[in-house]
């Protein structure tokens, strides 16, 4: 063992952001035990840089700064698995969600694609209060010139009926318009 | 009996045999869905990613939409709708700036075999889907968490399994019923699909089902319009036709493939379903 070896100790470190995020989403890191049972199911896991439960360690040790970089923010699919299968109820998805939030309002991303289709999803919604799929599907392609990116599948679905130009939206748009303006930030507003 | 019915932006659009047949097969067991008025978008995987407020307010709106117009329960046939809704419900209930009763969510699927029941639905059949192997996939929302769901098993599912069962269908045991299928990232990141959806798509083949039954819009999508691609990657000729269960039970209930708008699925279910005689 190295001769300036000293254990870490948990008092010692700062817990400003295990704080937050028990006071923001009511979720306590504390109740982690460890098991991994998170990790082991996660559907996404394989491919994350930071698994779940290193990510509530994360959270433990104060580390903002990997949490707000890193790429398992962007490509957590939400599936809710860990969350479901962790022993002490430790909703992993709602510290994701948080984080992401505060790393998106600060410009940070590791898939531009992700956020982009976000951004134009929530857009759609400002706009009609819904989601028309094919508009979005083409304003991402273009958007990510990837412009014959599933153009033989789009057809075959357009000839079909599954997608179409025209899909009606909320009558209420102002009341819509209103929700937006109540959001506590930008993703429908200011990145416009 | 009537319900409060949300459809959703995917069931209104990508998914119409879905919402379709889910009005055929309710009418035909004695059940109106009531659209809610002027309903609005849940704000999907994008808004609970980014801006927590808004999927808030969003989900605020139609619940209280629900309430104006005097239902107490809800239903939506998508998986996605229905975690949100449901979270947010729930988070607004015990809130206590809220006054106003919050009205309860449940997936159709929990709706037909908790308040329609089996017994009604296999009443009805007149044409038994028998003969038919079929994977009946729950994916992550329609069960998961517990917690929020409160509905059937969230790793062994069976409440599709006894509708199909209902209906005459044989269902397979398999490994892959409650796995994600990728969910919403099918334009912006396709190559997490094309891994996770074929994995469901192998784990139904290996399990010797002739179809794939899903009850979210986002399942269908992904398995049906990407098995292509997912085909060309494995090297493995899939062909799994991916069928609404509210599309089955329209066939059993005697209705033509047509009502149950079956040519709008990629992957065509007429070979399988004409041969067992239920199209």
């Amino acid at each position: 063992m190295h001769s300036d070896y000293r254990p870490m100790r948990l008092d010692e470190i700062d817990d400003s952001l295990q704080k937050e995020i028990r006071e923001n989403c009511g979720v306590d890191v504390e109740m982690c035990m460890e098991c991994g049972k998170c990790s082991g199911g996660c559907s996404n896991g394989h491919v994350f840089d930071y698994t779940p439960r290193k990510i509530i360690q994360l959270v433990k040790l104060n580390a903002e700064d990997s949490l707000m970089n890193m790429d398992a923010l962007w490509i957590c699919l939400s599936c809710h698995l860990c969350v479901d299968r962790c022993p002490s109820g430790i909703d992993t998805p709602r510290i994701l969600d948080y984080m992401r939030e505060k790393a998106y309002c600060k410009g940070l991303t590791t898939r531009q694609n992700i956020t982009l289709f976000h951004e134009l999803m929530l857009s759609s919604v400002r706009k009609s209060g819904r989601i028309s799929e094919l508009p979005l599907l083409l304003k991402f392609n273009w958007k990510t010139r990837q412009y014959m990116k599933d153009a033989f599948l789009g057809l075959k679905m357009l000839l079909k009926g599954k997608i179409s130009f025209h899909s009606p939206g909320v009558k209420d748009r102002e009341r819509i318009r209103y929700l937006f303006t109540k959001s506590s930030m930008k993703a429908g507003g200011a990145r416009q | 009996m009537k319900i409060a019915y949300f459809p959703g932006c995917s069931v209104h659009s990508m998914a119409r045999e879905y919402d379709r047949s889910a009005r055929l097969v309710s009418n035909d067991l004695g059940v109106r869905l009531e659209e809610v008025t002027d309903w609005n978008c849940c704000g999907a995987t994008a808004a609970h990613s980014v801006d927590h407020a808004l999927t808030l307010e969003l989900n605020g709106r139609n619940l209280a939409a629900v309430r104006r117009m005097g239902f107490d329960q809800v239903t939506t046939p998508c998986a996605g709708c229905f975690n949100r809704m449901k979270t947010v419900g729930l988070e607004l209930k015990s809130s206590p700036l809220v006054k106003r009763d919050i009205p309860d969510v449940m997936h159709l699927l929990q709706f037909f075999t908790e308040q329609i029941g089996l017994d009604k639905i296999a009443g009805s059949v007149v044409r038994p889907a028998r003969g038919l192997k079929l994977a009946a996939y729950y994916g992550c929302l329609i069960t998961r968490p517990r917690k929020i769901a409160g509905f059937d098993d969230p790793e062994q599912p069976t409440s599709m399994d006894r509708i199909l069962q209902a209906i005459g269908a044989e269902t397979v045991k398999w490994s892959h019923k409650a796995e994600c299928c990728g969910g919403g990232f099918a334009a912006s990141q396709t190559s997490i699909i094309i891994d996770l959806a074929g994995q469901v798509l192998e784990a139904a083949r290996q399990a010797g089902a002739q179809a794939i039954v899903v009850a979210c819009p986002m399942c269908q999508a992904n398995l049906d319009t990407r098995q292509k691609n997912i085909e060309e990657e494995r090297g493995i000729i899939y062909g799994l036709p991916i069928i609404y269960f509210t599309q089955l039970i329209a066939l059993a209930f005697g209705h033509s493939r047509r009502e149950a708008g079956l040519r709008r699925l990629l992957v065509s279910p007429l070979p399988l379903l004409s041969r067992s005689g239920l199209a």
